[in-house]
């Protein structure tokens, strides 16, 4: 949310001063991005190594990961994660789409990986809410994915 | 007899997903929470709507399938209902339900009636949870044929003539009805929204048979608001506006107030207040809202 804070001419001083301050507050809390919101960098890193210990124990999946570069999976997956939550992070990666071009993902798949990240937040004190904001950015991928 | 359908249910309870997956080829790959609930009518949906959602956990390469026990604990009724549902490919449904309401106050106490809801619902488009940078719902069409057993043990009221819902006034003791619903989850707010449209004649949901000499169907609106709010537990609301065509009825407006829990996946249960305002209430002279206790165990995958 952005707020345009113009005062009018003739507005008495102690009016500017609150109207600055509210404006000062309402931007500092626009501001506050659900990267920050869920705890920043560390957090979500600590989201991902949880998530691929998750992941590569759940027969659903992982074998679907065997030829995967983990260090390097981690660190594109937290650089997407940080770049659509609004972190200060470029998504070095592969489109979705191509990424998974051969992989014939099916929803099944992509659901239990879903349900996998969402125990991972829990593991790291994610509120439930803020996970759901963070899953309402993943989930228009599956269009991407699931083929 | 109640017992034995609380057995098969039960029995159901060792339907575990590795087993479902290598006996049925079903993949359970649906989120916890999302494969919906079976609503009174037995359709996937809330507890007294049908949502837009197929029921159970298979997703469009697979199928699911679920059960429910319900009971619903009224003033001077209660009405117990049990059913199977199946959803195959995400997208057609299939439910058969049976309703057994009994007096249990007034001067109707000792009255049965029942009867048998077969239900068919087909998903036209769009996806409840995965558009979220959409505002377009999953939308489905729905069909429910409803089917009256007629009245049981009219002679302990004094009434042992009394066999027909068409003896209250209703035109028939069989009719269809058909559904229109949009189901949106809002993932970023946890919240689930439905709206369904039905086109009715059913008298209290086709307990007191269908429409009358002079009505027959109408448009009615029913909707469900949830807020998820973790991967097990939801809370929510629900309104059903019923038709009122029976002159020996002054048929109000369904609501409830509701908890879902899902505590393992394949097992849900679902309490709720409900209120189904007025029943009979001409006849019985308790003008009073028929409100109770509602209480489903659903088992599935």
């Amino acid at each position: 949310m952005r707020m345009t804070c113009k005062p009018q001419r003739g507005a008495i001083k102690h009016w500017l001063v609150t109207l600055a301050l509210v404006c000062f507050s309402m931007g500092a809390h626009a501001e506050a991005s659900l990267y920050e919101q869920i705890g920043g960098e560390a957090k979500f890193r600590a989201v991902v190594d949880e998530l691929v210990v998750v992941m590569l124990s759940d027969e659903r999946i992982n074998f679907t990961f065997a030829e995967t570069d983990m260090p390097k999976f981690k660190q594109l997956l937290f650089e997407q994660l940080c770049n659509i939550t609004g972190g200060p992070c470029k998504y070095t990666g592969r489109s979705m789409e191509e990424s998974h071009a051969k992989l014939k993902s099916t929803n099944a798949q992509f659901n239990a990986l879903a349900e996998d990240l969402y125990i991972a937040f829990d593991r790291h004190d994610v509120p439930y809410r803020l996970q759901n904001k963070v899953m309402a950015l993943l989930a228009p991928m599956q269009r991407d994915i699931v083929k | 007899m109640r017992w034995q359908h609380l057995l098969w249910v039960v029995g159901l309870l060792g339907t575990t997903p590795a087993f479902a997956q290598s006996w049925f080829g079903a993949d359970e790959g649906k989120l916890p929470l999302t494969a919906g609930f079976s609503d009174v009518e037995g359709a996937g949906g809330g507890g007294l709507v049908p949502w837009a959602t197929i029921t159970g956990y298979g997703t469009s390469d697979s199928w699911g399938a679920n059960a429910h026990l319900t009971t619903v604990q009224l003033k001077d009724f209660e009405l117990s209902a049990w059913g199977v549902a199946v959803g195959a490919f995400d997208r057609v449904e299939l439910s058969y339900t049976k309703h057994t309401l009994d007096a249990t106050g007034t001067a109707l106490d000792g009255l049965r009636v029942q009867q048998d809801v077969y239900g068919l619902k087909v998903k036209l488009f769009g996806d409840a949870v995965y558009n979220q940078d959409s505002f377009i719902p999953q939308v489905a069409v729905g069909a429910e044929y409803k089917r009256h057993d007629g009245i049981d043990d009219g002679g302990s009221v004094g009434l042992p003539g009394l066999v027909s819902p068409t003896q209250l006034g209703a035109k028939d003791d069989s009719s269809i009805d058909y559904y229109l619903a949009a189901t949106k989850v809002f993932l970023a707010q946890s919240m689930l929204v439905n709206l369904t449209a039905r086109y009715t004649e059913a008298n209290q949901f086709g307990l007191l048979g269908f429409g009358s000499a002079t009505e027959d169907y109408s448009v009615e609106i029913e909707t469900t608001v949830a807020y998820i709010l973790n991967r097990k537990l939801a809370f929510g609301a629900e309104y059903r506006s019923k038709p009122d065509n029976l002159a020996a009825d002054e048929e109000d407006a369904a609501w409830d107030v509701f908890v879902a829990w899902t505590p393992t996946r394949n097992i849900s249960l679902v309490a709720a207040y409900v209120n189904l305002g007025s029943i009979l209430a001409p006849v019985t002279t308790q003008d009073a809202d028929q409100d109770g206790l509602y209480a489903s165990l659903q088992v599935g995958f």
